[in-house]
């Protein structure tokens, strides 16, 4: 087992026993819950949405090569810059350099999870340049010095006591009373510093538009806008799978994602950036640049099974749902892409260290049933399962275990026999008390469980029983 | 691009043929009723005015609501009709001598469009700048019915085909004031734009 799996199995059981954080967790998703369930009766028809996002996902991935250059070729007519990274390190260094070479001592960031993804704070703190992260739940997981909990609420984890305590220590500004509204107003004030100092903006993209050569950015806050309209410099940066061939295309996806991201209509601020400032324009980044990045995604499109996960729109919604996530929260899987979607493509982008996470499911089905655009993610789970099992090559005893089951399967009588020699032996072991224990092989289960109740008979003998008694009375 | 051609060298999986046609939202009937309700769901107040001597009376006591400060408005001749016709006594900073100061109380633009479906207005970089819609604590839109779409859709096809963001290098779709709800899913509203969105719509245009 990886280093990797060992602590998510520790830090797993320690999160799902406190108390305090299930109950912020089962009161964000509750909230949440009749959010979406209200959002999606506002469509006439929820899955043909879905539908059409997929259709307009898939579109654009299997002709992404054709796509990324229309928009490079638009976005450099507009007077801005595109940069292809192949990994992280190129694209931490691209910003690195231009924030250096442009004099750039202050950064205000929107919220992005590539930038999470790629390290890119670090990497600009090095050369001694401050970044800002100036989304409110980003600004707070900042302070604390921790990685964002969840890829839209990142401070979710946390409670109106905490976050007073966190602005009190940091801010040197104490609200006795821990009102969100005075929160909000204290690191709006604290932000709008940043916002009116910095030389240089960082944003993500939601989605990166082909036909109009336009970045387009969703927030709430309106933290989005002000990074990308008051600095001198503007960077966005971007996976290649966020593009989309047309702006009209937006009419279906800004309502889904909003959806299906907190439950809104559309997000507030749903935002077009085509390039810096024109001749004739009130204000505007005298600089526009946009970073494509790979980062291991063309990996995964050449393979034809699982190319779909680059459909995603990372809108949180299969994190939600997941009972596994809703357990063990965000920041045990210890990857930049929490729930069933991060455990579907970390070990595709961080490899098989992570291959632990393709097994953190129980297989429910429950995130592919709220995907807005259809990726059928509790499948994926089990490809990466099989793919990693033919990778790692000899399992001995899983075969062994699948050889015996085949047996007991194609013979009745062995099936019964084994059946009974169960049934008689846990019944010893449990009247001695060995339940839970290294002998019992439910111990999975009955560890930290009451034992479950053995029957005293087989179901063929209680299946046939009421054949005889009921149903064969009937005939 | 090579490692991505590369990619898609490998055949996409075949995928039956999906009946897209389905209509994914309700027909709009009535777009002025429609756009009223967004707005007041949206937290937005929608005042609708005849003509412009009653947009200008509108906006005056919408600024007499004000603390008092500058205000930043879009230069265009209608809006500087409007303004003088408002009389405020404010100081008035136009567009055109550059971005709003971060101390102004309130912006007023016009909007490209304004859209019922979702009770949002569609600015671009033309209405005044970037920063005036989002700077100050009250952003104000002037607006006609005439400017009224019924949905999303139809507001980005008339985008598209007016080459909008080839003539702006910016642009954005806004649903309602700045809000946040980071801690405990707790709606706050003013977390980094506007507290207060107000569209005055003349509905004689």
């Amino acid at each position: 087992m990886s280093s990797a799996a060992q602590k998510f199995l520790q830090d797993a059981a320690v999160k799902s026993a406190d108390l305090v954080h299930r109950e912020i967790i089962r009161k964000n998703m509750e909230s949440y819950d009749a959010a979406h369930l209200r959002g999606r009766s506002r469509f006439k028809d929820w899955e043909a949405a879905r539908r059409r996002c997929q259709e307009i996902k898939r579109e654009a991935i299997n002709h992404l090569d054709r796509y990324l250059l229309q928009f490079e070729e638009k976005v450099i007519a507009h007077g801005g810059h595109v940069f292809w990274a192949a990994n992280g390190d190129e694209a931490c260094a691209y910003i690195r350099d231009l924030a250096v070479s442009r004099g750039v001592r202050t950064i205000v960031k929107s919220k992005s999870m590539v930038t999470e993804e790629i390290h890119l704070g670090p990497a600009l703190e090095e050369k001694g340049i401050k970044v800002w992260e100036t989304d409110l739940g980003e600004f707070i997981v900042q302070l604390r010095n921790e990685p964002p909990y969840h890829i839209v609420t990142p401070a979710m984890h946390l409670n109106r006591q905490q976050i007073r305590e966190l602005f009190r220590d940091h801010l040197g500004e104490d609200i006795p009373d821990a009102d969100p509204q005075k929160l909000v107003a204290l690191a709006r004030r604290k932000l709008r510093e940043a916002f009116f100092a910095a030389e240089m903006g960082i944003s993500g993209a939601n989605f990166i538009i082909a036909d109009s050569g336009a970045v387009a950015i969703s927030t709430n806050e309106g933290n989005g806008r002000l990074s990308t309209s008051l600095p001198r410099i503007h960077v966005a940066i971007t996976g290649i799978e966020k593009v989309i061939p047309r702006l009209v295309d937006l009419a279906t996806l800004w309502p889904t994602l909003a959806t299906s991201g907190t439950g809104q209509p559309i997000t507030t601020y749903s935002t077009l950036v085509s390039g810096p400032r024109k001749p004739g324009e009130a204000d505007g980044p005298e600089e526009f640049h946009v970073v494509l990045l790979d980062n291991g995604r063309s990996g995964l499109l050449g393979n034809a099974e699982e190319r779909e996960v680059l459909h995603c729109i990372r809108c949180g919604a299969c994190l939600n749902i997941c009972p596994v996530y809703r357990n063990i929260g965000g920041h045990t899987y210890n990857t930049t892409y929490q729930g069933p979607i991060g455990s579907v493509l970390t070990p595709h982008l961080r490899g098989s260290e992570f291959q632990h996470l393709s097994y953190a499911s129980s297989l429910c089905g429950a995130c592919t049933s709220v995907c807005p655009v259809n990726i059928n993610l509790h499948h994926h789970l089990l490809h990466n399962r099989r793919d990693f099992s033919y990778a790692s090559g000899d399992n001995a005893k899983g075969r062994t275990q699948f050889k015996l089951w085949r047996r007991a399967m194609l013979n009745s009588r062995l099936y019964v026999l084994g059946g009974w020699m169960m049934r008689r032996g846990l019944h010893v072991l449990y009247g001695l008390g060995l339940a839970g224990t290294a002998a019992d092989p439910l111990r999975a289960w009955s560890r930290k469980r009451t034992p479950i109740p053995l029957p005293s008979q087989s179901f063929r003998k209680m299946w046939k029983k009421g054949l005889t008694q009921k149903n064969a009375v009937k005939r | 691009m090579e490692r991505i051609r590369a990619g898609l060298q490998v055949p996409a999986l075949e995928h039956a043929d999906q009946n897209s046609e389905a209509q994914i939202f309700e027909t709009i009937q009535n777009p002025l009723e429609r756009f009223q309700q967004e707005c007041k769901a949206n937290l937005m107040e929608c005042l609708l005015v005849e003509g412009q001597a009653a947009s200008a009376q509108t906006l005056a006591q919408v600024l007499q609501s004000l603390p008092q400060g500058e205000i930043y408005v879009q230069d265009s001749p209608g809006l500087r009709r409007i303004i003088d016709a408002a009389g405020t006594k404010r100081a008035v900073r136009w567009s055109s001598e550059g971005a709003p100061k971060e101390s102004s109380q309130a912006t007023v633009t016009l909007a490209d469009a304004l859209i019922a479906q979702t009770g949002s207005v569609f600015v671009s970089a033309s209405c005044g700048g970037r920063g005036a819609s989002v700077v100050a604590p009250c952003h104000i839109v002037v607006g006609l019915v005439s400017q009224l779409v019924p949905d999303l859709e139809t507001a980005l096809r008339n985008a598209t085909a007016e080459q909008r963001l080839e003539n702006n290098s910016y642009a954005c779709v806004i649903s309602g004031s700045s809000r946040t709800a980071d801690i405990e899913k707790i709606l706050v509203q003013g977390a980094h734009g506007p507290i207060r969105l107000v569209v005055i719509v003349d509905t004689k245009a």
